[in-house]
């Protein structure tokens, strides 16, 4: 054991306290809302009688009381500002946080384990928005998440379309020659094929790309290296050995911002779900009711559904606040099955 | 030289000619300048804009350096890459860089456009086959002590590996001249043009170790027919952590480009005039490329006739 090692244990340990911090601040935004008021007393008295009466012998009930005291003096702060909440699938550093910083920067951005969580928790009135892929360039449509859509009764009040870029990120100071593996997530795997094969690094499939960051900087891992986007580098203190390292230009996803109600503004986009019936000409009927008030569809996507029955997403150009697109809606809901508006909204491309 | 299969040129060869992110080295006459070391963001930054200005096709810049002295500075490595990286996307130009390390040929590569073998290890075979593999143009420099039959067998291997996009490129050798840094051989230029398929480059900065000798040199090579010249270039040669005496500062670069058109304008004209010649009849000399850079190889000879002499 040397002073070294003894430092990379402590750069360990403080990856993994900044990430609690978070966690921990993050559960406390959450608290407010089923809180009368921000301060609560006796909950902070027990929590901090509980802290210091546990407290080990190095760090003394001294001096974790003042940490606990300035902990959550901080998320009472927190819960004062009350950030939006988003609700986002992935790890920190995820592509839909980066995509949501670009639609509103101050947001607070609340990890998932699965999409299903997200619309679950925005139904919920646990989180204000949720965030979600859509579809992507070169991987198609990203299938749990319109499976969801077909039913939920969520809004869809803005989306974002985003280049993705890929990044292979390592500890800083580590020899990138040293480095024989890259972990992340299979997609973004199969899209940096060549440049791993290139420099002859070992492809390891994780279940996220920002969780690969995460699992990387946590570890400080020496021989491997994690790709995901610049925002994970940033905010786990990873060195960029190559950024856009991905094989083929034009990596784009299409992301949704989802709430309980409407959007407030007229948009330039609208979504639609709805399903035909079983006979000739019966999805061609519905689709030249939108050519006949010359309104651009932008994406037609048919998702199975129910046996023999087929979900049909279209999104097309215009605001519902447009007499022919509204017209157009109201023909298409007489004509079709169970035609439901997905949501008006602004499409933003970055 | 009846080893170099695919280097060698044999009668109806025709020069090859490598594209470089749209520079056609062997077609058009390319100067590639820029730092000897990469340093600092802003210096490399600021030389890449000035060369751009006065000329150069390509950005030279070493980010490894191997140097005489272990303790000497060794270069910025990853971080130069990086620097390069960011001149490239702010200049356009191709990025020429030295790798010295086989573990380093595919990561060069990544930021690198043309991937430089220096003169002390042109035959580090290793690295020539890690060179050929990557499938990256290659500058490979003359070895210090190298006879031109050695160092076309070293570009052989680059080409045995698959990888045909080889320029060599002379700066200079060691002679019992010791006034100069290096003896610059320009005879390489002709005997490289009739010997091989490959383009030559002149550095005349490594040639002669002695700024007022560059410009000299560089007029001599464009008029033997080199195919390109590799110059360094500093914004402050005084401060530089290498090879301070030799670069040249981004006015002085300037200058001696003014007059390097010159003489290139002339050269092409000459050869446009040779070529209309040609077409009413006028014998042209084998092998001589008609075009802008006209002075070329007077057809394949054979080396060991003068050998006695």
């Amino acid at each position: 054991m040397t002073l070294k090692d003894l430092r990379d244990d402590i750069d360990r340990i403080d990856a993994k306290l900044l990430a609690l911090i978070d966690q921990r601040m993050e559960k406390a935004l959450l608290a407010r809302a089923f809180k009368a008021d921000v301060a609560d007393a006796p909950r902070e008295a027990a929590v901090l009688e509980r802290i210091t009466r546990s407290s080990r012998c190095l760090s003394g009930p001294a001096f974790t009381g003042e940490l606990w005291k300035r902990i959550m003096a901080e998320a009472r702060s927190i819960q004062e500002k009350k950030p939006k909440t988003v609700g986002f699938q992935g790890e920190h550093g995820a592509n839909s946080e980066v995509a949501l910083r670009a639609w509103d920067a101050s947001a607070a951005a609340m990890p998932c384990v699965e999409f299903s969580d997200v619309f679950d928790a925005v139904r919920d009135g646990l989180f204000d928005y949720g965030i979600v892929p859509v579809e992507n360039t070169l991987g198609g449509i990203v299938g749990p998440v319109n499976s969801i859509l077909i039913n939920t009764d969520l809004k869809i009040v803005a989306a974002i379309d985003s280049p993705i870029s890929h990044c292979l990120l390592a500890v800083p100071g580590v020899d990138h020659r040293e480095i024989r593996s890259a972990y992340s997530h299979s997609q973004a795997l199969a899209q940096c094929r060549s440049f791993l094969a290139r420099n002859k690094l070992e492809a390891r499939p994780y279940y996220d790309t920002a969780g690969a960051a995460r699992m990387i900087a946590e570890e400080r891992r020496r021989d491997t290296a994690a790709i995901a986007n610049r925002f994970a580098a940033e905010i786990y203190d990873l060195e960029i050995i190559k950024d856009d390292i991905q094989d083929a230009a034009n990596n784009r996803t299409r992301f949704l911002v989802i709430a309980k109600e409407s959007a407030s503004q007229a948009g330039n986009k609208c979504s639609a779900v709805f399903s035909t019936n079983d006979k000739a000409g019966a999805l061609f009927g519905i689709l030249e009711i939108f050519a006949r008030e010359g309104i651009n569809l932008t994406r037609i996507e048919s998702v199975p559904d129910k046996p023999g029955d087929y979900a049909i997403f279209i999104d097309f150009d215009g605001s519902d606040a447009d007499p022919a697109v509204a017209k157009a809606i109201a023909e298409a809901k007489a004509a079709a099955h169970g035609f439901r508006l997905l949501g008006c909204y602004e499409e933003r491309r970055l | 030289m009846n080893n170099l299969k695919l280097t060698g040129r044999r009668p109806g060869d025709s020069m090859r000619v490598i594209d470089i992110g749209g520079v056609r080295v062997g077609e058009e006459f390319v100067v590639i300048a820029g730092p000897c070391s990469v340093e600092t963001e802003d210096q490399t930054i600021r030389t890449a804009v000035a060369v751009k200005e006065a000329g150069a096709k390509m950005l030279r810049g070493g980010a490894f350096k191997p140097r005489t002295s272990p303790y000497a500075f060794q270069g910025l490595g990853l971080k130069g890459l990086k620097i390069l990286d960011k001149a490239k996307r702010e200049t356009g130009l191709p990025i020429v860089t030295e790798v010295v390390d086989t573990r380093d040929v595919s990561w060069v590569g990544e930021y690198a456009d043309v991937l430089q073998i220096g003169a002390r290890n042109m035959q580090n075979f290793s690295l020539l086959r890690e060179a050929g593999k990557s499938g990256k143009p290659i500058l490979l420099k003359r070895g210090m002590y190298s006879t031109l039959e050695e160092w076309l067998n070293c570009a052989e291997y680059i080409l045995a590996e698959g990888n045909d996009k080889v320029i060599v490129c002379e700066r200079g050798v060691r002679t019992f001249e010791t006034f100069t840094r290096n003896t610059l051989d320009l005879s390489m230029i002709p005997a490289v043009h009739a010997e091989s398929r490959l383009p030559i480059m002149i550095d005349p900065s490594h040639g002669t170790g002695i700024k007022y000798m560059i410009e000299p040199m560089s007029l001599a090579a464009i008029a033997a027919g080199a195919d390109g010249l590799e110059i360094e270039v500093h914004v402050d040669p005084p401060s530089a952590l290498s090879d301070k005496d030799q670069q040249l500062t981004p006015d002085e670069f300037k200058a001696m480009m003014k007059r390097l058109q010159a003489l290139l304008d002339f050269m092409g004209a000459n050869a446009a005039n040779e070529a209309e010649s040609a077409r009413k009849g006028d014998a042209l000399p084998a092998g001589s490329p008609a075009g802008t850079r006209a002075v070329g190889p007077q057809g394949p000879r054979d080396p060991f006739a003068d050998a006695m002499d």
